[in-house]
């Protein structure tokens, strides 16, 4: 049952320049306290402040300068939303006429009873039955993947699931990522070649589960199927979710090619020991290398 | 800023490896995470560490006029803070329920049990006394901070020392460290708080539960006892229904364990007052061990050895036998110790097992000798090897 597992540490191998990021150069990259300019003619936006006429970053990451204004976007941070992200979020609160939803963000995003697909898709006025009947859609606990409609003036996010690609998610993986390293695209939900699909949210929670075998038009997002997985596609789930937590440690952006390519990169090894150190290490530069050839 | 909620599967899974009777980190239904009590170059100022939840209490004094209706006596003033740096669900300035409670229940167990001699506090009558403030800084919430902060509180107060004072008539004179040397407070005895959480209505209870398990629980008690066997306080909260039986069954259970806490809290005050005494290095900065960052840097784990052997030869027995027969390079020196000596290297076995030179097992378990072939790769596990193998518990 308990096993002792040994093994010695290998020579570092050194990192050609090639496979490293060649646009590491022009970024520009402060930590806490560091000076920025100290030309007065800047205006000073988040994450930075003003110390003895000197501009200084407050926060650790990539300094952004549009026209006169000075901002310091930060590389760990919580999710700032933006209209029309794909976020998952879990339930927290089920309140009068609204779902308070969890999406990694400094508030709690809503979701307002009138932005959800009602089951049937039926398009109606929501009656009262409606607002008493919302703890059978969605309880507290549940994971939903949703779009962003609006922002309030506090920040909040107000969340829609007018679509049927959005909705209560059922059976899969769930992995927690910075949002900072979740790339921006077109689509984020992805049916992988490698036999599971994937949804990318913007928030960094990242979403793996067994592609459905047909689309049931009439579940509108509520009916989570409760069949059993079989274990070939746990197999491939269980390795996307290592895949996804090596190509978050070493900061690698996520979209659908990298995932890809670090799972063909990571099937020479058993699926327990891509998160060992050294193997991590050398999936992700193989996923580096790939990226580099595909790009250029 | 609300704390992450639970996922329902990580839920149920707690409630079922309770009903199992497994904890997360291993530990047995009654079993304490490892405590370490450091203490910093002040008197009254000590870090308790239980697990991952850390606790830092700072006593301190200043001369005041003593209450109208307590003349003779020494005020202590209990505080206890949670900071933004505990853990993210703590907001600064917020008057939580858990704030409450917990000052409450530190209140509780230290000014009522009257374990410090407050008479003793009294420099003048009516008209100056000592009041003894003791401030409790929650650094990291890892579960259990009721039982961290008592026993920080009670190390520290047994660790403080107060200055020396003279009365002349109506002149006090207070005395700095350097003119004399201060005096410990008075401690009668020392309580110590024992927390149990209950699961699934009372069936099942953990002691010492960390932040996971404190998430799905459905009530707690609290017993404040010390080494004497005398209860100074219980508190049960969360609204469930608990049986005499079970009450007694936990009073003896933290009677063991106050014991057993009492003893490393003497332990450790001894050990600061022999370093200061020999005029040693003491604090916090000298408690911390000299920490190198390495690549693959794990904690100390407890390793079980028990079975090593076993499995080892078990998974000898299980492969072939290899074509040549080779003596093993490997080289035991002094003061080494070596898990599995004189077993076959079973390192390549997932992998490509015919390239890799294969270790044959002597019928003796004698010291292998190195092989002067010039043919074969000689690996040498020397001291240096040794030291840099990383071991890692799996289970």
């Amino acid at each position: 049952m308990a096993s002792v597992e040994m093994r010695l540490p290998a020579v570092h191998k050194p990192v050609s320049p090639a496979a490293s990021q060649s646009n590491r150069d022009d970024k520009h990259l402060v930590v806490p306290g560091d000076v920025i300019t100290s030309d007065t003619g800047f205006m000073r936006g988040h994450g930075t402040y003003m110390d003895e006429d000197r501009l200084t970053a407050s926060v650790a990451g990539e300094v952004e300068r549009v026209n006169k204004l000075i901002c310091v976007r930060p590389l760990k941070t919580r999710y700032n939303g933006e209209v029309g992200d794909v976020v998952i979020g879990r339930i927290t609160e089920v309140q009068q006429k609204r779902w308070k939803v969890e999406t990694n963000s400094r508030l709690d995003s809503v979701l307002l009873l009138s932005s959800v697909n009602l089951p049937g898709g039926e398009l109606r006025r929501r009656s009262a039955q409606d607002e008493l009947a919302m703890r059978d859609y969605l309880q507290e606990g549940d994971l939903i993947s949703a779009e962003v409609q609006s922002i309030f003036s506090d920040g909040a996010l107000s969340l829609h699931t007018r679509s049927l690609k959005y909705g209560k998610l059922g059976q899969g993986v769930l992995v927690l990522v910075s949002p900072s390293i979740v790339k921006r695209q077109k689509t984020h939900f992805h049916n992988l070649p490698c036999g599971a699909s994937i949804i990318l949210g913007n928030n960094g929670y990242v979403w793996l589960y067994p592609t459905p075998g047909h689309q049931d038009e009439e579940a509108g997002g509520y009916y989570t199927s409760m069949e059993p997985v079989s274990l070939a596609d746990r197999e491939v789930i269980s390795r996307l979710r290592n895949c996804l937590l090596a190509l978050a440690a070493h900061k690698v952006l996520l979209y659908d090619t990298s995932v890809l390519y670090c799972y063909e990169a990571s099937l020479t090894h058993q699926i327990k020991d891509i998160l060992k150190p050294e193997i991590m290490e050398e999936i992700i530069l193989e996923t580096r290398q790939r990226l580099v050839e595909h790009e250029g | 800023m609300r704390d992450t909620p639970l996922s329902n599967c990580e839920r149920r899974f707690l409630l079922k490896a309770i009903e199992e009777k497994k904890r997360l980190d291993g530990r047995q239904t009654y079993d304490y995470r490892n405590i370490k009590i450091t203490f910093g170059t002040d008197y009254g100022c000590c870090i308790v560490e239980l697990g991952r939840t850390r606790v830092l209490c700072q006593v301190s004094c200043e001369l005041v006029p003593p209450k109208d209706s307590r003349p003779t006596e020494g005020i202590m003033f209990f505080n206890l803070e949670l900071s933004p740096m505990a853990s993210p669900a703590f907001e600064p300035n917020r008057q939580s329920e858990l704030l409450v409670m917990l000052n409450r229940q530190l209140e509780r167990c230290l000014r009522n049990s009257k374990c410090i001699d407050t008479e003793s506090l009294c420099v003048v009558s009516g008209e100056k006394v000592w009041q003894i403030r003791v401030d409790v800084h929650v650094l990291n919430h890892d579960g259990n901070l009721m039982d961290a902060a008592s026993i920080a509180a009670i190390s520290a107060l047994s660790h403080f020392r107060r200055p020396d004072v003279a009365i002349q008539g109506r002149d006090i004179t207070v005395f700095s460290p350097e003119e004399r040397d201060p005096i410990p407070l008075s401690i009668y005895h020392m309580p110590i708080c024992v927390s149990f959480a209950f699961f699934l209505q009372g069936s099942y209870l953990l002691v010492d539960p960390c932040e996971q398990e404190e998430r799905v629980k459905d009530g707690l008690l609290v017993i404040a006892m010390n080494k004497h066997r005398e209860i100074c306080s219980i508190q049960s909260s969360g609204g469930i229904m608990l049986l005499k039986d079970q009450v007694l069954r936990c009073s003896k259970i933290a009677s063991v364990k106050v014991s057993e806490i009492t003893e490393l809290i003497n332990k450790a005050l001894e050990n600061d007052k022999k370093i200061r005494k020999e005029g040693g290095k003491f604090g916090f900065a000298e408690s911390m061990p000299k920490e190198r960052i390495t690549t693959l840097k794990r904690e100390e784990a407890p390793v079980e050895m028990a079975d090593v052997k076993e499995t080892a030869n078990e998974i000898v027995n299980r492969t072939e036998t290899p074509t040549e027969v080779v003596s093993s390079p490997v080289l035991v020196a002094m003061g080494t110790a070596q898990v599995g000596e004189g077993i076959v290297n079973s390192w390549g076995l997932d992998e490509d097992e015919e390239d890799e030179p294969q270790t044959e097992d002597t019928k003796t378990d004698d010291v292998m000798v190195i092989s002067d072939s010039e043919e074969e790769e000689v690996v040498i596990l020397n001291e240096e090897a040794q030291k840099s193998t990383k071991l890692s518990k799996r289970k």
